[in-house]
């Protein structure tokens, strides 16, 4: 930190009680004018309840709110608003029928009942141009990259005059370059006096970026220390309270047979635009390929497409040398392809069911779950508390549905179900999104598990760091097109992402035609 | 909470809404008759209900079960019309049963693959067929069915005696219907929670996404759940026609088919609670008529207490989720 630093924001002794969880426990934490303060922590550690209380969402149970000295109480967001708070939420709270202006006055009390858009529009572009997002006030939403939502987002919140930014997770969409180039944008807002908290988990960017990094775990804040007085490792220790592994137990790959090939594979998106433009790819058993990529590049579609949930409109796909193009989601799974969907409640699991419907739900339709048209539930129960010892699952009751477990537990209890159908091809999307550092430990080491047993294991993700450290070969996608493969020896975190941007003429020694580069 | 909110209606005609009570209780089971009654009542409903639940378990919104009802009873309705007296009784009512049951489902079917195959909104188009079943009726009622000794009015002939349900309890309406209702409750139970058909149904409606992704066929599921809620449907409008009426006529108690929406939601969607909810609200019904005759009060207000149990629990389940916070409006201000 440079400067004298002035408090703005302090949160003294916040207690949250949730029932039967105390989700924060006498909590305090001071922001400082123009500083970039991290909130540090596991999935469930509190820190967006936290943030939710400074932004007004939630009441405390306890404890008191200082800002500039004075005490408030923040019944609700416009509250906060009015004491200059906004929120940046991860889950972007954006109408994408409506266009950027729409979006930005929405909600707004103080706007006139007519509203004058020339003199709004020339407000928000002063914005826009301020931080360079170039970005048109008549646009609709759902036209921008997710990217240019989030600019967006933050208009929004400096629209309504906003110096103390909370930006939850904000990185978790963006590029390795996009994210630089916002961090920028960052550091520009806090050379104008503006104060932001920047809630993440991805410790590499916590350290590039913050002031001070406060670390929360189990509701409770373990410190508050200054960049430079901490390191990765020790940032890590304190976020899960033991010494944790960044490596993992690779054996050297034994490359397989052709398990998955994909030959020129299309497909199109729910809008009727060719989102899969001629995509190939050979995986072997006993590797894990991973693909890298910006959300909403046809990952979502790949995937579906070669689980047999989306019609593949050209092309062919193969499993074991056999012909699967078309072929129905069940019979796909027969054949020996596992699918850990990006969705885990709106896809891979049903919320309302217990964790022992949830279990069965790829092998209920065979002895001894199923007996000829009936369920046994006993077995079924059986069957489950296998699973759930097996990988460890933390459940409050057999017959409680699982959306009340935790996400971590909830992808721990998808995943054992789906290994357990003994797969030889594992897709896997986005499978530790959103997890805390022991699951997504857990999930990392089941993946290279399976790979050490053989089985050709896709990972798409949109986390350059997991499909760094597990793949065995890396594929970029963008736009619908697989543009490179590299084995993992040769690809660095420069090279993907600029790939990864769409940007495959700027590399060095490239001798392709340039695919369509829309984005630069 | 129903309750009260249908009793300031009661108080609009000038009655007490406890003596209003007490006669729809006494009306519905007061005396072993009045019991019968009630069944009589409850059969129908029971019926209808237990196939509703099985659609609405998998968010397939049957509003339809009115036209299916109709549909069922006039399907059946045109076998007992073409019978003669002599035919084997058994024989007779197991094809009336059948048309019943097929008439229904066809019915339903029409909305369920609107809905497959164009994605038409169920609730509108189950609501519409409702209107068509009506006008269908109506057409034949005045049409090819109409009894020339009817003195214009729209009644078919009696039905041969071989096309009646046979009454069960000497001296009462209670027909044979009472037993399709016990049976009905049954299978749908265990089709619910024992069978592989139950399992996939309900996790299609629960999340569809992930039906699809477990490969569960959608597309055959929806199909035979449409099916069973509306064959069941027009199995109870057979049992009113064969075993009350025993004519079909204008006026054929369809209004079951809405009743038993009530039923099926105030049953949780179980079929056993929704057995018994459909004797509870049969004997509102067969009150209801009592109260209408002896006290004068309109038969109608049966109705407004049914949708006021239903707001009432609907109402309720928010507050099962949520605690309701009171909050002194001052406290909204900032201390300063």
């Amino acid at each position: 930190m440079q400067k004298t630093p002035e408090t703005i924001v302090r949160l003294h002794h916040i207690s949250k009680y949730f029932p039967g969880v105390l989700a924060n426990d006498k909590v305090d934490f001071d922001l400082r004018k123009g500083e970039i303060h991290t909130l540090l922590g596991e999935n469930g550690a509190g820190k967006s309840t936290l943030m939710n209380i400074l932004d007004g969402l939630y009441q405390p149970d306890e404890g008191e709110i200082y800002i500039n000295g004075r005490r408030v109480r923040l019944h609700t967001p416009i509250d906060a608003m009015r004491n200059g708070i906004g929120m940046i939420h991860q889950h972007f709270m954006l109408v994408e029928t409506l266009t950027v202006l729409e979006n930005v006055i929405l909600g707004i009390k103080s706007e006139p009942f007519y509203i004058n858009k020339k003199q709004t529009a020339a407000r928000i572009l002063e914005i826009s141009d301020r931080y360079n997002f170039g970005i048109d006030p008549s646009l609709k939403i759902w036209q921008l990259s997710v990217g240019e939502q989030q600019k967006v987002e933050i208009i929004k919140t400096l629209f309504r005059g906003a110096h103390i930014l909370i930006l939850d997770e904000p990185t978790a969409v963006l590029t390795p370059q996009e994210a630089d180039a916002f961090f920028e944008i960052l550091e520009q807002m806090t050379g104008e006096g503006k104060s932001i908290i920047f809630i993440s988990h991805k410790l590499n960017e916590v350290m590039k970026i913050s002031d001070r990094i406060t670390v929360m775990r189990k509701g409770k804040v373990i410190g508050t220390v200054n960049k430079e007085d901490t390191s990765e490792e020790n940032l890590a220790e304190m976020m899960v309270g033991r010494k944790v592994l960044f490596s993992l137990d690779r054996k050297p790959m034994q490359r397989g047979e052709e398990a998955l090939k994909l030959e020129n594979v299309q497909a199109y998106n729910d809008k009727g635009i060719k989102a899969l433009k001629g995509v190939s790819l050979s995986i072997r058993g006993g590797e894990i390929f991973g693909i890298a990529g910006v959300s909403g590049n046809g990952q979502r579609i790949l995937s579906d497409a070669i689980a047999g949930l989306r019609p593949v409109s050209g092309g062919k796909i193969y499993l074991k040398g056999k012909d699967i193009t078309g072929l129905s989601p069940r019979e796909i799974t027969r054949l020996g392809l596992c699918y850990v969907p990006p969705d885990r409640l709106k896809m891979g699991l049903v919320p309302n069911l217990s964790s022992v419907e949830n279990a069965i739900l790829r092998c209920y339709t065979r002895p001894p779950v199923c007996q000829s048209c009936f369920i046994n539930y006993a077995k079924a129960t059986h069957y489950a508390e296998k699973l759930i010892e097996e990988y460890d699952i933390m459940v409050p009751r057999r017959d409680a549905p699982v959306k009340l477990l935790s996400g971590g537990n909830m992808q721990k209890l998808l995943f054992a179900r789906e290994v357990s159908e003994q797969p030889e091809v594992l897709v896997a999307v986005h499978p530790t999104r959103g997890l805390d550092i022991g699951a997504t430990e857990f999930i990392r080491k089941e993946l290279v598990k399976q790979r050490n047993n053989g089985v050709a294991v896709l990972l798409i993700s949109e986390d350059l760091d997991e499909i760094f450290m597990l793949s065995d070969r890396i594929g970029v996608i963008f736009e619908g097109e697989i543009l490179d493969v590299m084995d993992i020896e040769e690809a660095d975190f420069e090279k993907v992402g600029l790939l990864m941007a769409g940007l495959k003429e700027k590399l060095p020694n490239m001798e392709e035609a340039t695919p369509a580069a829309r984005q630069a | 909470m129903g309750l009260i909110a249908g009793g300031i209606a009661i108080i609009f005609t000038r009655t007490n809404p406890l003596t209003v009570y007490h006669a729809i209780l006494v009306g519905a089971f007061g005396s072993t008759y009045n019991f019968s009654e009630t069944l009589v009542a409850a059969i129908p409903l029971i019926l209808i209900s237990a196939g509703l639940l099985l659609a609405f378990k998998m968010k397939f919104w049957n509003i339809g079960a009115y036209g299916q009802y109709i549909i069922g009873a006039m399907c059946s309705s045109y076998i007992a019309l073409h019978v003669s007296q002599q035919s084997s009784s058994v024989l007779v009512l197991s094809l009336m049963v059948l048309a019943g049951l097929i008439g229904g489902a066809v019915w339903a079917t029409i909305s369920a693959l609107l809905k497959l195959f164009w994605e038409v909104n169920e609730v509108i188009s189950t609501l519409l067929l409702n209107y068509i079943a009506l006008y269908i009726l109506d057409f034949f009622m005045h049409g090819p069915w109409r009894d020339p000794a009817s003195h214009g009015f729209p009644l078919s002939k009696p039905f041969p005696a071989c096309a009646q349900l046979p009454i069960l309890l000497h001296r009462t309406r209670i027909h044979l219907g009472l037993v399709f209702g016990v049976i009905a409750t049954i299978v749908i139970y265990i089709l619910i929670k024992k069978t592989r058909f139950g399992y996939e149904n309900e996790v299609i409606g629960e999340n569809p996404t992930a039906a699809k992704y477990a490969g569960i066929n959608v597309f055959r599921n929806t199909l035979i759940a449409a099916g069973i809620s509306g064959g069941l449907a027009g199995l109870a409008g057979m049992a009113q026609v064969s075993g009350i009426i025993h004519m079909i006529q204008m006026e054929i108690n369809a209004d079951y088919g809405y009743t038993a929406i009530i039923v099926s939601w105030l049953g949780a969607l179980n079929p056993i609670a929704s057995f018994f909810v459909a004797i509870i609200l049969g004997g509102l019904e067969a009150g209801g008529y009592q109260i209408q005759m002896t006290m004068n009060v309109p038969f109608g207000i049966v109705g407004v207490i049914e949708s006021s149990i239903l707001f009432a629990l609907l109402g309720g389940e928010l507050f099962k989720t949520h605690k309701l916070v009171l909050r002194r409006k001052k406290s909204h201000r900032q201390i300063q």
